[in-house]
């Protein structure tokens, strides 16, 4: 049994890599804010909640199906690839052709880095939680 | 984590073209002054830099570049009246280079602030990543 295999784990899992590539969006955005006709990306929203209520119910073993047809659809249990969205109402578009906002690009970051450190230290309790139940913590 | 290593990348390359910017800035900043020797030839034109975003194979990742640097042929060359230079022409004005300062001024204030975003980008993920290695202890 690998920490992987409990429920809790993998949602966390899931939403940290979530975080890292809503990160990697959103340095692309920055490092164009100077890019003539860029406009600014962002993934689109997934519903973690869900992933975490089944994470209850389904703390048992299961396989899970690969998809290997675009018309395949994914088990419930598993996160929908989050996809990268343009942003369809730029706030403001210079005369470039550019849509980026600095500051919005700012503070997405932040809450970024928020979010990510959260899951890291629930992360840690996680994992001081296990190591006090099988007494190796003192 | 390679998501990580990559986005810390990206944002490097962010910094190299606005450096690569500021250059081109600095450029046209030292030739603000700089007149033909001949009447009849064209004085120092001003440069201009555009940036792309293209796809780098090896990361699999787009990183932002440098397009292309031209010159810029709008804007017009201001002519100054210095009769004792070399390059004046019959009624004694020398054509002067279209670099305006305050414009260049404006454009370097836009590259270091673009360039200050790229580095916060670059110092958060930085933490992430230092914060992820930091459950290993």
């Amino acid at each position: 049994m690998t920490i992987e295999n409990i429920g809790l784990f993998q949602a966390m899992n899931a939403k940290m890599r979530y975080l890292a590539q809503r990160q990697n969006v959103i340095s692309q955005n920055v490092a164009n804010a100077d890019t003539p006709g860029y406009v600014s990306q962002d993934l689109n929203k997934v519903d973690f909640s869900r992933m975490v209520e089944r994470v209850g119910s389904q703390n048992k073993m299961h396989v899970s199906m690969g998809v290997s047809n675009p018309g395949h659809q994914l088990p419930e249990n598993q996160a929908a690839n989050p996809k990268e969205i343009k942003n369809k109402k730029p706030f403001e578009v210079a005369p470039d052709g550019n849509a980026v906002i600095l500051e919005e690009q700012m503070v997405r970051s932040s809450e970024t880095q928020i979010d990510y450190s959260l899951m890291l230290n629930l992360y840690r309790n996680n994992v001081d939680m296990i190591k006090t139940a099988l007494g190796s913590n003192k | 984590m390679s998501d990580i290593i990559n986005t810390m990348k990206i944002s490097g390359a962010g910094m190299r073209v606005q450096s690569e910017r500021v250059r081109v800035i600095a450029q046209n900043m030292a030739n603000s002054d700089t007149a033909p020797s001949k009447p009849g030839e064209l004085p120092y034109t001003r440069k201009t830099i555009t940036f792309k975003n293209q796809m780098d194979r090896e990361i699999g990742e787009k990183l932002v570049q440098v397009d292309k640097i031209e010159q810029d042929k709008e804007a017009d060359y201001v002519k100054k009246y210095m009769p004792g230079h070399p390059a004046a022409d019959a009624d004694g004005y020398v054509m002067m280079p279209n670099v305006s300062s305050l414009i260049e001024m404006m454009d370097m204030r836009e590259a270091s602030k673009s360039y200050e975003a790229n580095l916060n980008m670059y110092t958060q993920t930085r933490d992430m990543a230092a914060k992820t290695i930091d459950i290993l202890r």
